[in-house]
């Protein structure tokens, strides 16, 4: 998908600043990192051994900023505003758009309510101008908004991090997707055998109406002679059960 | 005889092309059936000619646009091959293509086309003297043989490049790698064909079952990737193959839009189509059979008519 390929090349770029480049100078590298506009992805620079090792180190700080940017909200920000940096706006623009990113993770209608309240905007103005502006345009999401209903319909959306648990949730979801596909084809498998032998049956059912008209009609042939009598009443008796198919 | 091409032009096929090749070949095979039927029997020499009439090979030109790298072939028409002298028959070419230049200005002869399963010497020739008209031609392959576990589609473009073999430059042909492009007028006419039904497809049943092995067919190669997704990432888990972070994230956006279709609203428009839907063919069915019974009361009046009355009035049944 296209965000991956835009982001491709810039992780790229990072991971190998990341990993030749000082101790030190990782933390304003991660700085970069968080605030690069096309940038969503930042498991590949967390999975880098330099940038575990900032871990219990005075720039520590700096490998928790990046933690929330691959797995937090906006939400867990501002609970943890203590111990985090302060932001600049470019990161904190990123860390609302992932936000979105992550409550489009569990519903796919996100009334217009829970995004104000997750995004600390006042009015329905600026919560639309921020969707389509920073989201829609940058590609990550997908969607309608609804304003009569008041909520953002979203059928696609870019996929964030993964956290160690997500994981064999996905492989879950897969396996069901694959056994209801592969119901489905047994279903239709039996469908169309169904309306195969339907059609046996019918075509079965004609023959025999015809053969007996048939039948009936040689042994009438033989008694030319016969009366009206014995024609219609044997007639009468054939037609009713013959059209009612 | 096919190393890939290293010239750095992307091709652009159109299906327009394609039908019109397999149109061709259908048409020179068919027209030449009779005759092969009877000497497929044969043998030693007549073999030959058994196998060259089972497969003739058809040949013509295609046309296009190059702009820049990108070469499109829209279209084509067919051509004779002068058996004598192994070249395509030039006049007819050169009136072609100004009747089409008439029609698309933009168009230039790209190249041409034939079928087999693999490109030979001879089509050197062929692809030698059409050099006076375009610099670097293309020859479009189609392989007619059925195949059914192959899933690509049996067209191959190639381009002549000039190789050293030997010691002596030679130019050869280089398969080159190309996308299919349609126009929405083209994406309906294709549509169209792949959905044939045979012509006395009258029976209810029969087209249930075409429509049915469709659905069935589309579903199963669905099925079929959903389950290489799969394997994969049980094989990223168990640590079989290094973890790319980016085809998480990009599965997990895929698995995000499922259920695509689990709503109230979904289930009750459904639900109301099928509704519909059922009560048609009641009223279809019920229609049916008030017409049927209809005709045998008249029958039966004509019947017992005959029968109650000789030359006298009606007696009316109901």
């Amino acid at each position: 998908m296209d965000i991956e390929q835009k982001q491709a090349e810039i992780i790229d770029q990072l991971v190998k600043r990341a990993s030749t480049c000082k101790p030190e100078a990782l933390g304003p590298l991660i700085i970069e990192a968080t605030s690069h506009p096309s940038l969503f992805a930042f498991s590949e620079i967390l999975a880098l051994p330099t940038v575990a090792q900032l871990q219990g180190t005075t720039d520590s700080v700096y490998l928790d900023v990046l933690r929330l940017f691959a797995h937090g909200t906006w939400g867990d920000y501002k609970c943890n505003a203590s111990r985090i940096p302060q932001l600049s706006p470019d990161q904190i623009l990123k860390l609302k758009q992932l936000t979105v990113l992550t409550l489009a993770e569990s519903n796919k209608v996100l009334p217009y309510d829970t995004l104000m309240v997750e995004l600390d905007v006042t009015n329905v103005r600026q919560l639309e101008d921020f969707l389509i502006n920073e989201c829609m345009y940058a590609g990550i999401v997908r969607g309608k908004l609804d304003q009569l209903k008041r909520c953002f319909e979203v059928p696609f959306a870019a996929g964030r991090d993964l956290r160690p648990g997500q994981l064999g949730n996905m492989l879950d979801t897969l396996s069901n997707w694959l056994n209801t596909s592969e119901n489905l084809l047994i279903s239709i498998q039996d469908k169309i055998k169904w309306a195969d032998s339907m059609s046996e049956m019918d075509k079965k059912h004609r023959k025999e109406a015809e053969e007996g008209v048939e039948e009936v009609k040689k042994s009438l042939s033989m008694k030319v002679s016969g009366t009206y009598d014995a024609l219609g009443g044997l007639r009468a008796s054939l037609f009713p059960t013959n059209y009612f198919m | 005889m096919a190393p890939s091409s290293s010239s750095g032009l992307t091709f652009k096929l159109h299906p327009l092309v394609m039908l019109n090749i397999s149109d061709h070949f259908t048409r020179v095979k068919t027209q030449l059936s009779p005759p092969a039927a009877s000497c497929a029997t044969g043998n030693g020499s007549s073999n030959a000619d058994a196998t060259f009439l089972q497969n003739p090979r058809v040949y013509g030109c295609v046309i296009g646009l190059q702009r820049g790298r990108t070469v499109e072939i829209f279209n084509s028409f067919e051509l004779l091959l002068d058996p004598t002298t192994d070249t395509l028959d030039r006049s007819f070419l050169e009136k072609k293509q100004e009747l089409y230049k008439k029609v698309f200005p933009d168009f230039y002869v790209l190249g041409w086309y034939s079928t087999g399963s693999d490109a030979t010497e001879s089509d050197m020739h062929i692809h030698k003297a059409l050099m006076d008209i375009n610099e670097s031609p293309v020859y479009v392959l189609l392989n007619p043989a059925i195949n059914h576990a192959q899933k690509d589609l049996p067209v191959t473009i190639y381009e002549s490049e000039f190789h050293v073999i030997d010691g002596v430059p030679q130019s050869i042909f280089v398969h080159t790698s190309y996308t299919i492009e349609t126009v929405e007028a083209e994406r309906i006419s294709v549509d169209h064909v792949a959905h044939l039904k045979p012509s006395d497809g009258g029976s209810a049943a029969t087209q249930l079952a075409a429509h049915l092995t469709g659905i069935h067919s589309a579903i199963k190669m669905l099925n079929s990737r959903i389950r290489v997704l799969y394997q994969y990432i049980v094989a990223m888990q168990k640590g079989d193959i290094p973890c790319d972070n980016a085809l998480f994230r990009q599965v997990s956006s895929l698995l995000r839009s499922l259920p695509a279709a689990e709503s109230e609203k979904f289930h009750e428009n459904f639900l109301m189509e099928y509704n519909d839907k059922l009560l048609m063919s009641y009223l279809a069915m019920i229609t049916n059979c008030t017409s049927n019974m209809n005709e045998v009361v008249d029958k039966f009046n004509t019947a017992y008519d005959k029968h109650s009355r000789r030359g006298g009035g009606r007696n009316v049944f109901m």
